[in-house]
């Protein structure tokens, strides 16, 4: 689904997709570390490097991708993913799940969120 | 002289791009450029330094003697009654972008494209046709041969107009017989030049006949451009079916409506004894367009004299507008219409940024 409206917060650090009635809001931080590109997935999922230290990244600009996608350019540099309007919509769904595991997954290598 | 021109042009863009929106008018003649430039009265300043930067730069060009620029200022008003065709260069003007994708090659995706372009024309709307099969053009053949491109004062690419369609292919910008021998990336650059530096104008519909697969090309289309919708070509044919549906699942991925299927070298009916052959197999592309859920467009026979009107650059739709094959055309045009029209278009969301 496409969202009517994509809002970027005063601070640069949350964004907000807003569909009809119903809005899901995602912050930079959580947006940066699952950024779908290549560059941070990797191109097989034993590729996957996970990004930490990002607590207080934000988003500098927002680009619209043909139909189908927005691209974020983060202030740290990284400008590479293109979040498609289902990979947003699936982030959110299991946004609380995603983020369990990226914690742990955080401790388990000994790193932070800066 | 002309090329003088084009190189004079160049070598502002390198200078600063922004000057090439400036330029007014550009003479050669007798080993002298003439130029002038559209300024703003109240900074005569910043525009006599450009002056001054633009002659140095431009009296470099061989076989120039001088260049004179002139600074020229219009009221508002004055300059656009002054120009009046005022064209666009981009695609901002263009309503309808209508991808024609096939996934396998030589199923005639060119074929159709063009007479599918001019059969839309006929129904009376302003049609332009880009060639994004950038490895194998096929447009400046099927509409009888090469023709160079005119840059236009500002120096943009004119399309080629042919048929009472624009046209614009890499065909047309190298000779027949070089391959274009590029990674992604020249390719790119080479799909955003056609859409972005040709002055496309107020068009209805935009049909991009796009090269086989599902790669380079595609991607940049999809990224750069609001594709209203796309149209699928297959022979009935498994092996064709088989890239025609990879086609169909791209274009969902990136959230293209697809408008239908058309199926193209349906039948052959001999001319001599009337006997019908199915040589491809018989309404595959339908039965694929039934089990993926889309719409059937319609079917093309294989026909003699189609195949004579592209090989002489003359489209059967123009050259034949009365004959079946035509009628077919004709009939794919109006559902393409229709379809267009009655498929919603996925609307931009609004980008807030507080």
């Amino acid at each position: 689904m496409i969202p009517e409206n994509i809002i970027l917060s005063k601070n640069k650090k949350e964004l907000t997709l807003a569909y009809g009635a119903s809005n899901s809001i995602l912050s930079a931080e959580f947006l940066r570390v699952n950024s779908p590109s290549a560059e941070a997935k990797g191109h097989s999922s034993d590729q996957k490097k996970i990004v930490s230290g990002k607590k207080s990244v934000s988003i500098n600009s927002i680009e619209i991708i043909g139909n189908y996608a927005i691209r974020l350019i983060f202030d740290d540099g990284h400008s590479t993913g293109i979040y498609t309007w289902q990979y947003l919509q699936d982030l959110f769904k299991e946004k609380d799940e995603i983020w369990k595991e990226y914690i742990s997954e955080l401790r388990r290598k000994g790193l932070n969120r800066g | 002289m002309s090329d003088i021109k084009t190189l004079a042009i160049e070598r502002l863009n390198i200078l600063n791009p922004e000057y090439r929106d400036l330029i007014e008018d550009i003479v050669v003649a007798n080993k002298k450029i003439y130029l002038s430039l559209k300024t703003d009265k109240s900074q005569v300043d910043k525009f006599t330094k450009i002056k001054l930067q633009i002659e140095k730069e431009l009296i470099g060009i061989d076989g120039i003697d001088s260049v004179s620029v002139s600074l020229t200022s219009h009221s508002d008003s004055k300059k656009q009654a002054a120009d009046p065709k005022n064209i666009t260069k981009g695609i901002s003007e263009v309503k309808n972008i209508i991808s024609v994708a096939s996934g396998k090659g030589g199923v005639g995706k060119s074929t159709t494209s063009i007479n599918i372009a001019i059969a839309i024309n006929k129904l009376g709307f302003r049609v332009g046709l880009l060639d994004a099969d950038v490895y194998g053009p096929s447009i400046p053949k099927l509409i009888g041969g090469k023709q160079k491109p005119k840059i236009s004062k500002t120096g943009n690419i004119l399309p080629i107009k042919k048929y009472d369609i624009s046209l614009m292919s890499i065909g047309f910008l190298v000779s027949e017989d070089t391959p274009m021998i590029w990674r992604g990336p020249m390719v790119i650059t080479a799909v955003n030049q056609m859409l972005n530096d040709v002055e496309w104008g107020e068009l209805d519909f935009l049909i991009v006949d796009m090269p086989p697969g599902t790669g380079d090309v595609q991607l940049t289309m999809a990224q750069k451009v609001p594709m209203t919708g796309a149209v699928i070509i297959s022979t009935p044919q498994d092996l064709a079916l088989i890239d025609a549906r990879k086609g169909i699942e791209m274009f969902k991925k990136v959230n293209v409506p697809i408008l239908g299927i058309i199926e193209n070298m349906s039948i052959f009916i001999c001319p001599h004894c009337n006997k019908e052959s199915h040589i491809f197999g018989f309404e595959g592309a339908k039965i694929e367009a039934r089990n993926k859920n889309v719409d059937f467009l319609g079917d093309i026979p294989l026909e003699i004299d189609l195949r004579e009107s592209s090989d002489i650059g003359r489209p059967i739709m123009y050259s034949k507008s009365d004959s079946i094959v035509s009628k077919k055309f004709l009939d794919i045009a109006k559902s393409v219409v229709n379809k267009t029209m009655s498929t919603s278009k996925s609307k931009k969301p609004n980008i807030i940024i507080n």
